[in-house]
């Protein structure tokens, strides 16, 4: 899916949007004012390494927009699956370096309750979406999300409105339709978050730029992000 | 300047390296931050944790990496990249750092095999050291480490026929497991070695695993008879078989832990200096982390003195998983014209290369 292609005069700026936490990879092109100038949206399942930058040359191409004239780097933090956020934000990271721009790292979760803006009338919206085969994150507006062990229910209220992404069969069927709605607004939503952010001089620190990590790996019970360093002598 | 410079990404395992090698051979800049530590509590690798520190620390590695080179990204001629064999989550984080490098730059991307990386650390030279003659075709390789224990037979650049492999336990991770029954620190090879230099008494006798003719290894049943042999010292001793606060005595730890290496030492040796006779050998090629294991260098290097074939082993930081050892092998698929796709992804079970047979097999067209 594209947008207006051929937005671009060659000297326009513009902003590169990349999300990767969920089966399907989004590649969005924006202007710094936020608005969406094109975007691909590919079903990716687990072969994101395979098809992210493939399909950022593709979109770069489309809307004929110079890879130099990108302002800044915004990619989805998750949460999400593990394999697609690491492709996703190692892309973001080397993207930002190699181009000497900021990198803006905006919550997947933040950006879908901003896309399903809209949907819920005078309800919430409640966001569902997969942590491994059998559990499941819950996200609301305003806190942060939450981990639901398989067998849970999320406690909602009556006029919640759920959307259940990459949850085909294991959430209401209602659910997992209205969240191909809000899907397809993803691209828009990280945009305009995005511009957003870095319009206000808040961009992420490039080196510690992370996906959002609900859980601690299995068997860990603290983070710590100390390594050893060595060097070879010169 | 002799020949182009490389820029090399390692994230297999548990170590962000990045490196800038000149010619395939001359390290301008090697840098590793390595996780061992952050393991240490876990007494090995845990995957999840290894892929969230790539990420953390890919970034601070390369800019670290091309101020030791006094270099830009704009400068190389080309970015490799290992893509496997490894952990998905860790090569994923290096894959596409690189590749992402490579197309912002236009520079060609250059996949590697990370096998393929600890056999042409052979060929690196640290900044400032002598020219020194590459290792002579054919040669015997012996690789082992915490990952990965096998044989190979190199009779060309990028030409690798597999001798043999272990069917069970890397040697390392051997290392490990006894060293964690023997209540000694991870990683286990070092608190072994330590250990076992302190042996006064050589008459351990732990079996070894020969496999008949082949050229295979086999740790598991080692494993199992160390542990036969510690329970039975704890009960002379008079501890509780699983008391982790009763320590066996220190002379008994040292000379179990020296009988224990003796075995690994003894298979690894033998088997490599008999393929270096069989295949006429011109030099012998150690690598990996348990290259650093100065009991198996002492054999190996008495034993090719005797054999009159020189032994190649990569100083210790040059064994153990690095960006520079990608960077060598690198920069000789790139001069081969051998180069990857922004398509590539990883692929965790990436072998070196079929065994004889299956490869004559496959020549045949079977
Ligand atoms: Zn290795």
């Amino acid at each position: 899916m594209t947008g207006e292609a051929g937005s671009g005069d060659g000297r326009r700026r513009w902003l590169l949007a990349i999300d990767t936490a969920t089966s399907e990879v989004v590649v969005a092109a924006g202007s710094l004012e936020g608005d969406l100038l094109g975007a691909t949206l590919i079903r990716a399942g687990h072969r994101h390494g395979e098809v992210l930058l493939p399909a950022i040359g593709r979109l770069q191409g489309e809307v004929n927009l110079r890879r130099s004239r990108i302002e800044g780097i915004v990619v989805g933090t998750g949460p999400g699956a593990f394999t697609g956020l690491r492709v996703g934000i190692a892309t973001a990271k080397a993207l930002a370096h190699a181009l000497g721009r900021p990198i803006v790292g905006v919550s997947t979760g933040e950006a879908l309750l901003e896309a399903a803006r809209g949907l819920g009338g005078a309800g919430d919206v409640v966001l569902l979406l997969p942590a491994g085969p059998s559990d499941r994150v819950v996200v609301r507006a305003g806190a942060p999300p939450s981990l639901l062990p398989g067998g849970s229910e999320p406690e909602l209220a009556e006029s919640d409105v759920v959307v259940a992404l990459d949850l085909e069969g294991r959430a209401p069927d209602a659910a997992v339709e209205r969240a191909e709605l809000v899907r397809r607004e993803l691209a828009a939503a990280l945009v305009r978050i995005g511009a957003a952010r870095l319009a206000a001089g808040r961009a992420d620190d490039l080196a510690r730029l992370v996906p959002e990590y609900v859980t601690l790996p299995r068997g860990v019970r603290a983070p710590s992000g100390e390594v050893a360093w060595s060097r070879g002598p010169r | 300047m002799s020949g182009p410079l490389t820029l090399a990404v390692e994230s297999s395992c548990d170590e962000t390296g990045i490196a800038l090698v000149e010619g395939g051979r001359r390290i301008h800049a090697n840098v590793v931050a390595s996780q061992t530590a952050l393991h240490a509590a876990t007494g090995g690798i845990v995957p999840e944790v290894a892929a969230r520190a790539h990420i953390r620390w890919i970034v601070p590695v390369l800019d670290e990496a091309l101020a030791d080179a006094g270099a830009k990204v704009a400068d190389v001629d080309a970015v490799a990249v290992t893509y496997g064999p490894g952990l998905a989550g860790s090569l994923l984080v290096g894959i596409n750092f690189a590749k992402t490098l490579a197309w912002v730059h236009d520079r060609p991307l250059v996949g590697v095999n990370h096998l393929e990386g600890h056999l042409y650390a052979a060929w690196l030279l640290d900044p400032g050291e002598a020219e020194r003659h590459e290792p002579p075709f054919p040669l015997v390789a012996l690789i082992v480490s915490g990952g990965h224990t096998f044989l190979v037979e190199m009779t060309d650049h990028l030409t690798y026929r597999l001798l043999g492999e272990t069917v069970d336990d890397a040697a390392g991770e051997a290392f490990d497991k006894v060293g964690r029954l023997l209540g000694l620190s991870y990683p286990g090879g070092p608190a072994i070695q330590r250990a076992a230099e302190g042996a006064t008494r050589h008459d351990a006798a732990f079996p070894r695993a020969w496999l008949g003719d082949s050229y295979d290894f086999s740790f598991s049943g080692l494993k199992t008879a160390a542990r036969r042999t510690v329970e039975a010292a704890r009960a002379a001793e008079g501890l509780a078989p699983d008391d982790p606060d009763a320590r066996l005595s220190e002379a008994a730890t040292a000379e179990l832990a020296w009988g224990f290496q003796d075995s690994v030492v003894d298979v690894l040796a033998s088997k490599t200096i008999r393929a270096a006779r069989e295949l006429g050998a011109r030099s012998i090629v150690l690598g990996g982390g348990v290259a650093a294991n100065a009991a198996l260098r002492a054999r190996l290097a008495g034993e090719a003195d005797a054999l009159g074939v020189p032994l190649v082993v990569p100083r210790p930081g040059l064994c153990t998983d690095n960006g520079a050892m990608i960077g060598a092998a690198g920069a000789r698929r790139f001069a081969a014209g051998d180069l990857a796709t922004l398509d590539l992804d990883a692929r965790p079970s990436l072998p070196l290369a079929r065994r004889t047979a299956e490869a004559a097999a496959a020549r045949s067209g079977r």
